[in-house]
């Protein structure tokens, strides 16, 4: 699929807590209450527009399990949005957060943008997270912040898009630089003037603003 | 003011000269000219009037007033002001005593007021008329120009203009109008109706205060409901009447029904402007979009159709790049390799191959010096390990069992001694779904030629994901088996490569036996069915060499 630009994103957070389930709500609109456990990374992708541009999000879905740990620290570089998210369920999950992000800070580039996110909001009866610990954890961090349910959907895209939307105003403002990858950032084939995908060098981004009606 | 009034200004300005500099200008601009806005607008000012074209100038001047701040419109307009000034005082008091003679002044109020204000907007002022409230003149342009058209009179340029503007605005308005009272589609009607020519008292009474105000040209004077003006005017009255014609007829009716039909008449119009207005703002303001959209800057005009040409040329473009990339894209390598994840999985075993051997060589170089050269031949010897044996001979074709469940035998014979519960099934689930389609019947050799690169790039993309989940598991294996495990990848890769190398022989000999088409088409696609064989052997090389400081670190 042709698109202006990709991002990548990962996914991270203590195992159970529902990441291959988001991903999963995300890239295939469905819900499959058990899972296996992820093996150090798996990947899915979707296409999404923001301001009229194709944007692919390749998103990096990691191991939550520890004995992982040190192989997935390894995926977090070139990443440009992150995904980390507790289970509203267990409170241990929400707790080692600070763990996570010292982590995603260190082995991640500074602009990576972070969305923490409360998982399995539709477990109300069994919550041990209220929503304004996430707030408040989210607001003292600097993150953004959103509850969502794997199971029902709501708000799986609006985090996915949310993030997506606060990287591309990033890139708007300049505060990344596409042409490196490093910053989890590539440009899409579609700007390359041979036409491969091989040789994808950035033509940089099409004519900006451009006329209205 | 909206920023975007600004661009039209500035672009009307360079507009008169070259309107494809300024089409140009104007796409670009879209947000930095703010910085501009008061020196533009200075600048537009002063140019507006020396304009070689009338028409469209005084089409422009009547937008811009709806913005421009009444201060500019003093300066703009204030050569005419000294010398129109008396007269306009003289005409307005002329109007005033006819109808506040007749009418006492019971509803002058409503009615009048919107004279008043008429007068600000594009015409001098006389000192009183200052205290006109800025927020509602939007709504006087429009009236105004409601009354402009229907005059048939009217020896203002900009009734041309106006008139042209209002057809606009009322197809434009539709939605907006419809939602009016009873009160409001009557005075369109009224409006159709008059500008057809049929008089009513409404419109006869708009046209004498019209006639006033276009003499006057500089008329700001409708009065205002300020006893000491209607004093003056009444005394006045009889000796100023110099549009006897017109008024003399209309009198009568001002007189008696007049001046109520009038009053609720203007109210009316009034409630179409603001509704206008609101409509035609909505989400525009200042109405830049729909001022450029209906050309009434004057350099637009000729540009609009231009911007239509060059948009359906860079659609016509567009198309046909997207037309011969799909064509490219069905059957480039590279691409269907990453549409099956062949890249990200590659993309990640390296990102996990570079982190190792940044692990063994800290190893190398915490460890001492006296045991540094052991290691490194201890890598040495498991690199060697990993070498690819000569190409075998032995191609034991299995009889009873089907090619899959060959394949399946060979790898999990391959990487018995890894230590590892290996995933298979995505490669072998793909073999067998691509001899299923070469068993069918009627294929054309591009259909083939297609599938062939397609399959050749999704078992690949499957072996790059094998050797990345091997490496994975491999890093959090507690109890390492260097040897084993170097063998037991270094078969696989042997087995993988086999199996690539089949899938390619399976294609060119399908499109081998297709005798009714094109000899050179068809061996061109055999040609490339075995260099993209041979592509996928070195991708599948290259993620058999990444994993090698994976197999290497169990060993140090």
């Amino acid at each position: 699929m042709a698109y202006a630009y990709l991002f990548k994103y990962i996914i991270i957070g203590d195992t159970g807590v529902g990441k291959s389930c988001l991903l999963l709500q995300f890239t295939d609109k469905r819900f499959q209450p058990v899972h296996d456990l992820t093996i150090g990374v798996e990947f899915g992708a979707r296409m999404i527009t923001i301001d009229g541009k194709q944007i692919k999000l390749q998103i990096w879905d990691t191991a939550g399990q520890e004995a992982f740990r040190s192989i997935t620290r390894s995926y977090y570089r070139g990443a440009a949005g992150a995904l980390l998210v507790y289970d509203i369920t267990r409170r241990d999950t929400f707790n080692h957060l600070t763990t996570w992000l010292e982590d995603a800070r260190q082995h991640s580039n500074s602009n990576m943008v972070i969305m923490l996110i409360g998982n399995k909001s539709d477990l109300e009866s069994r919550r041990e997270v209220k929503k304004e610990e996430g707030e408040a954890f989210a607001r003292e961090h600097g993150l953004v912040f959103m509850e969502t349910s794997a199971k029902t959907a709501a708000n799986v895209e609006e985090a996915f898009i949310n993030t997506a939307k606060e990287i591309y105003e990033k890139i708007q403002e300049g505060v990344f630089d596409i042409n490196n990858e490093a910053n989890g950032i590539k440009i899409g084939p579609q700007h390359s003037t041979g036409g491969g995908a091989s040789g994808a060098g950035g033509a940089g981004a099409g004519a900006a603003g451009g006329g209205c009606c | 003011m909206p920023t975007s009034d600004s661009d039209d200004f500035e672009s009307a300005d360079e507009g008169q000269n070259s309107p494809q500099k300024k089409e140009r200008k104007k796409r670009l601009s879209s947000s930095n000219y703010s910085d501009n806005l008061e020196s533009d607008q200075e600048n537009r000012k002063g140019q507006s009037k020396t304009y070689s074209e009338p028409k469209k100038v005084e089409t422009t001047d009547g937008w811009d007033d709806f913005d421009i701040d009444e201060g500019s419109e003093i300066t703009k307009v204030s050569s005419e002001k000294d010398t129109s000034g008396p007269k306009c005082e003289d005409t307005t008091k002329t109007l005033n005593a006819t109808t506040s003679n007749t009418d006492k002044g019971a509803s002058n109020d409503s009615g009048w007021t919107d004279f008043d204000d008429w007068g600000d907007t594009d015409i001098p002022k006389t000192g009183k008329e200052d205290t006109t409230k800025q927020p509602a003149k939007n709504i006087e342009e429009v009236t105004e120009r409601l009354a402009a058209t229907s005059t048939a009179t009217s020896t203002k340029n900009e009734g041309w203009g106006w008139g042209w503007g209002m057809d606009s605005i009322l197809s434009t308005a539709t939605a907006g109008i419809t939602n009016l009272t009873t009160q409001v589609s009557q005075g369109i009607s009224t409006v159709l109706e008059t500008s057809i020519g049929a008089p009513d008292p409404e419109e006869l009474a708009r046209k004498a205060s019209q006639s006033v105000e276009n003499k006057n040209k500089g008329e700001d004077s409708v009065p205002k409901d300020t006893n000491k003006d209607k004093q003056e005017e009444s005394t006045n009255s009889d000796a100023q009447f110099p549009f006897g014609s017109l008024l003399s007829g209309v009198t009568k009716f001002v007189e008696t029904t007049g001046t109520k039909v009038l009053a609720g008449g203007l109210d009316t119009l009034e409630t179409i402007g603001k509704k206008t207005m609101e409509v035609l703002q909505d989400g525009d303001p200042g109405l830049a979009k729909k001022r450029a959209m209906l050309g009434l800057d004057s350099a637009d005009k000729p540009v609009l159709s231009q911007v239509l040409r060059e948009a359906k040329a860079k659609a016509d473009e567009e198309d046909r790049i997207k037309e011969q990339k799909r064509e490219a894209k069905e059957v480039h390598y590279e691409t269907l390799f990453d549409d099956f994840e062949g890249l990200v999985h590659l993309e990640a075993l390296e990102m996990l191959s570079r982190q190792v051997s940044m692990r063994i060589e800290e190893r190398i170089r915490a460890a001492d010096p006296s045991k540094r050269q052991d290691i490194k031949e201890t890598l040495q010897q498991v690199a060697e390990l990993c070498e690819m044996p000569e190409e075998d001979d032995d191609e034991e074709e299995s009889g009873d069992t089907s090619r899959p469940d060959a394949l399946h035998e060979r790898l999990q014979t391959a990487t018995r001694d890894i230590g590892l519960k290996m995933q298979y099934q995505p490669l072998i689930k793909h073999y067998k779904e691509t001899l299923e389609w070469l068993s069918t019947g009627d294929i054309s050799s591009r259909a083939v030629y297609k599938r062939g690169v397609s399959s050749l790039a999704h078992a690949t993309a499957l072996a790059v994901e094998t050797y990345h989940k091997t490496a994975e598991m491999l890093l959090v294996k507690t109890r390492r088996s260097t040897a084993d495990e170097a063998d037991a990848l270094t078969q696989m890769t042997v087995v993988i490569t086999k199996h690539i190398g089949d899938i390619a022989t399976l294609f060119t000999a399908r499109l081998n036996s297709i005798t009714d088409e094109d000899k050179e088409q068809v061996s061109n696609h055999i040609t490339n069915i075995f260099l993209e064989a041979d592509n996928s052997c070195k991708y599948i090389q290259n993620a058999f060499q990444l994993a090698l400081p994976i197999i290497q670190i169990g060993a140090v």
